[in-house]
């Protein structure tokens, strides 16, 4: 008999910060938070701020004076740091299960179908433990016989100390008290609009909606719904994916804490996010044929005169060459830029990505010069890589005037020889 | 990033060729290598010194009280948080919000944090004191 499905969702805790005090003792008990977006506002808090009522993307001069009245600590988000703190737990995650699926930085999915059945809470707590000893970040692990319940069982298990921070949902019973508690928008993937819909109908806990008939779901919503509703009943429709997807569209913007006034200035940020974004596409080996430019005023500013403006250009064959794409923007950029705005935020877009064709397979339109413009991208993406940002197109300027100094950014400790943790010998 | 004097370089306009001699022990003609099948990869610091790469963090010291252990100012431990922390071991200890660098000892069934220089007093853990082992030193990078 094939054994029960099981599958776990490992969830860091308030991860962000986490790993901003992991080599900070004395910030452990004080609040926490790590700013986004130039600093703007709240994308992680620690217990201790939660507490405070700081809300997930609260924008720091909204609670300007809590922060200071409470000596709460920010931080600008260090991603070097996360990245490599999230490599370490996902790396230590695989030796617990024969196949996982990286999530998002902080939560990855663990197949223990057959691993662990006689005692799922006890496995979950070694991997609990494993994590806070070997790397310092608290977890929460969620079990359960589909990637919805593992979800929901998570989401309990952060939500009640009493847990421990590991929940079990493999027992139907247990399951049914869990989702009589619950508010139909804890569910994965059931997101404000669609929740509104099923209040209407009534359906405001999980339980309520579980026991929905998936093929009138079906038609009066979607497929996806009707997946969910079976994957709460324990009928697992969501595979475990080992591999990421490539992705569809890269996007790159940036909001600016100083408006920009001039086209050149627009100019050199637009051509540093089609660097960004190139080097992406080459990552995952994909070219793009279509690249929109956006630019536009702040709209939370309504004094000042407002515009914006977006304008896409098909490329003749794809490309993946960050000049190309450069020159592209500047073109689109040159035909929308409007004197006498202060824009506040720019980006670019990339569509139409397909695989690379195979080295040497050109077809008849190729531009010729494609296998050297290749091999120059490849050499770049080279030396970047060992000696981070050591090389940029020219068109990107020189002083990168546009960009934002984070205020709050703490050191890169475990990615840079003179970042290191200092240790007391006193 | 702000570079202080970027240097600008322009495309080349000449076609840039050189050649490098290739060496490979596989010759057409001659005599092939007596070394060949003795061929092993080069010495890594890392298989000696990190035993547990997700669990090993690099941190540098500051002060003097571990000299007797031979970890001075300024050099760098490395640190594997897999290991236990048992008597004898100089660990990492969050003590009083503070990273510091004691050893690891129980004297009458109680922790003691012990210094490796006279001028320093040890630390008797105390149940309701602040202390967390964070991990244990491994090794200490020295420059001489």
């Amino acid at each position: 008999m094939m054994p029960q499905p099981l599958i776990a969702l490992v969830d860091c805790n308030a991860f962000y910060v986490s790993c901003e005090c992991l080599f900070r003792p004395d910030l452990w008990d004080k609040p926490v938070g790590v700013l986004s977006n130039n600093d703007g506002c709240f994308i992680a808090r620690n217990k201790a701020l939660k507490a405070l009522g700081v809300k997930m993307g609260t924008p720091l001069f909204q609670v300007a004076d809590l922060v200071k009245q409470h000596h709460v600590h920010l931080f600008s988000a260090n991603f070097p740091l996360y990245a490599n703190l999230s490599s370490r737990i996902m790396s230590l995650l695989e030796t617990f299960t024969p196949s996982a699926e990286i999530y998002s930085i902080d939560e990855a999915f663990l197949d223990l179908t057959g691993i662990c059945e006689q005692d799922p809470i006890s496995y979950g707590i070694s991997i609990k433990q494993a994590i806070q000893q070997n790397i310092g970040i608290p977890v929460c692990v969620g079990i359960g016989p589909t990637k919805t319940l593992a979800k929901l069982a998570n989401f309990a298990a952060k939500k009640w100390p009493k847990t421990n921070g590991v929940v079990d949902l493999s027992c139907p019973e247990r399951r049914e008290r869990l989702m009589r508690r619950l508010p139909v928008n804890e569910v994965w993937g059931i997101g404000s609009k669609l929740n509104q819909q099923l209040s209407q109908l009534g359906i405001t806990t999980v339980w309520a909606l579980a026991q929905q008939p998936t093929q009138r779901m079906q038609l009066q919503f979607s497929v996806v719904l009707a997946r969910t509703i079976m994957e709460l009943n324990g009928i697992s429709c969501l595979e475990l994916a080992e591999i990421a997807p490539d992705k569809q569209e890269i996007m790159c913007s940036r909001s600016f804490k100083q408006p920009l006034n001039n086209l050149m200035k627009l100019s050199e940020a637009l051509a540093e996010f089609c660097s960004r974004a190139a080097e992406k596409l080459r990552a995952q080996d994909s070219t793009a044929d279509r690249l929109t430019v956006f630019i536009r005023t702040n709209p939370f500013n309504p004094q000042e005169p407002q515009y914006q403006r977006s304008a896409t250009l098909k490329l003749a064959t794809g490309t993946q060459d960050t000049r190309r794409l450069i020159n592209a923007a500047k073109q689109l950029l040159q035909g929308i830029y409007k004197e006498g705005y202060r824009y506040q935020k720019c980006g670019i877009q990339l569509n139409g990505l397909h695989p690379n064709s195979m080295p040497g397979q050109t077809d008849l339109f190729a531009n010729p010069k494609s296998s050297k413009e290749r091999e120059l991208m490849a050499c770049f993406d080279k030396i970047n890589h060992r000696f981070p940002k050591s090389i940029s197109i020219a068109a990107t300027g020189l002083n990168k005037s546009w960009q934002f100094q984070p205020e709050h950014m703490s050191k890169r400790y475990t990615t840079h020889w003179n970042e290191l943790a200092i240790v007391k010998c006193s | 990033m702000v570079y202080p004097n970027p240097q600008i370089f322009y495309p080349c306009e000449l076609p840039l060729k050189v050649s490098i001699p290739l060496f490979s022990g596989k010759v057409a003609a001659g005599f092939p290598s007596p070394a060949d099948d003795f061929v092993e990869k080069s010495l890594d610091l890392n298989e000696l010194m990190v035993k547990h790469p997700a669990a090993t963090f690099f941190v540098r010291t500051e002060g003097d009280s571990m000299i007797g252990a031979g970890i001075h100012p300024n050099d760098i431990l490395v640190v594997d948080r897999s290991l236990r922390p048992t008597s004898g071991k100089v660990v990492i200890c969050a003590l009083n919000g503070e990273l510091t660098v004691k050893r690891l000892k129980t004297k009458k069934g109680r922790m003691v944090l012990t210094a490796e220089n006279s001028d320093y007093k040890d630390i008797v853990i105390n149940p309701d004191m602040d202390a967390v082992i964070w991990g244990v030193v491994t090794h200490v990078i020295h420059v001489l």
